[in-house]
């Protein structure tokens, strides 16, 4: 395998996954090709200004914006559903329709789902 | 010879991913190197001891897995941070006293390390 994309479907709260996801996906960097796909509550992960202090775990959101060489796609239609389109997210990413998303999931050569 | 690479991210019982996971190993087994790598809380599969009262023992199923030659590793952050230790010494093949025979603990480069050498990839 050349390629991997790893499917965020999960809020960046409330459970291990997103941190599973960018564990992963940090450490295939130097392998393979790596894209982070985040799809329907996986989008609130680029919303900038989070607070995890109470919560007693690491800001996620500032992980994700430290990995900069990580290709991170963003399903927007997910996004403006929830709210978050124009509000200010983190840079290090790339704002993509349905057809787009589905096409990076497809030309890469496996998926893994959290 | 092919390789399978299987990834599972849920414990056992609260679905049939794992049970999923050893019927395709097995079928794998015959014809290509199967790796299967324990993320999140698919970490508790291995566990020695269990008995669910109507379900497949999944501690017993993946060491049966494990002796046919399926290359079992378990996300090292992920089992600590449920209580399952690596130990220097191995014992049945294992690294875990708390895991049955065949499967260890290992560091999260080993699934980038099986991803990039398989032909195919499952997430369960």
């Amino acid at each position: 395998m050349k390629s991997v994309f790893y499917l965020l479907d999960t809020a960046p709260y409330g459970s291990e996954k997103a941190f599973g996801a960018l564990n992963a996906a940090a450490v295939s960097l130097n392998k393979m090709h790596v894209v982070l796909g985040l799809y329907g509550d996986g989008v609130y992960l680029v919303a900038a200004g989070q607070d995890s202090n109470k919560l007693g775990v690491p800001n996620l959101s500032d992980i994700l914006y430290s990995y900069g060489e990580l290709n991170v796609l963003v399903h927007e239609p997910s996004l403006i559903e929830r709210g978050l389109f124009g509000e200010t997210l983190i840079e290090t990413m790339e704002l993509v329709d349905e057809k787009d998303f589905l096409e990076a999931m497809e030309s890469s050569d496996c998926v893994i789902l959290f | 010879m092919k390789t399978l690479t299987i990834v599972l991210t849920d414990g056992p019982y609260i679905s049939e991913y794992a049970e999923i996971a050893c019927k395709l190993a097995e079928s794998a087994l015959k014809q290509c190197h199967v790796n299967i790598f324990l993320y999140l809380d698919a970490v508790h599969i291995p566990k020695k001891g269990q008995n669910p009262s109507f379900f497949t023992n999944t501690g017993e199923l993946f060491a049966g897995l494990a002796e046919k030659g399926a290359v079992i590793r378990a996300c090292a952050r992920c089992a600590a941070s449920r209580g399952y230790t690596a130990e220097e010494e191995t014992e049945n093949g294992s690294n875990c006293r708390d895991y049955t025979p065949g499967i260890k603990i290992s560091s999260l480069y080993e699934l980038s390390e099986m991803l990039s050498k398989s032909d195919r990839v499952i997430s369960l």
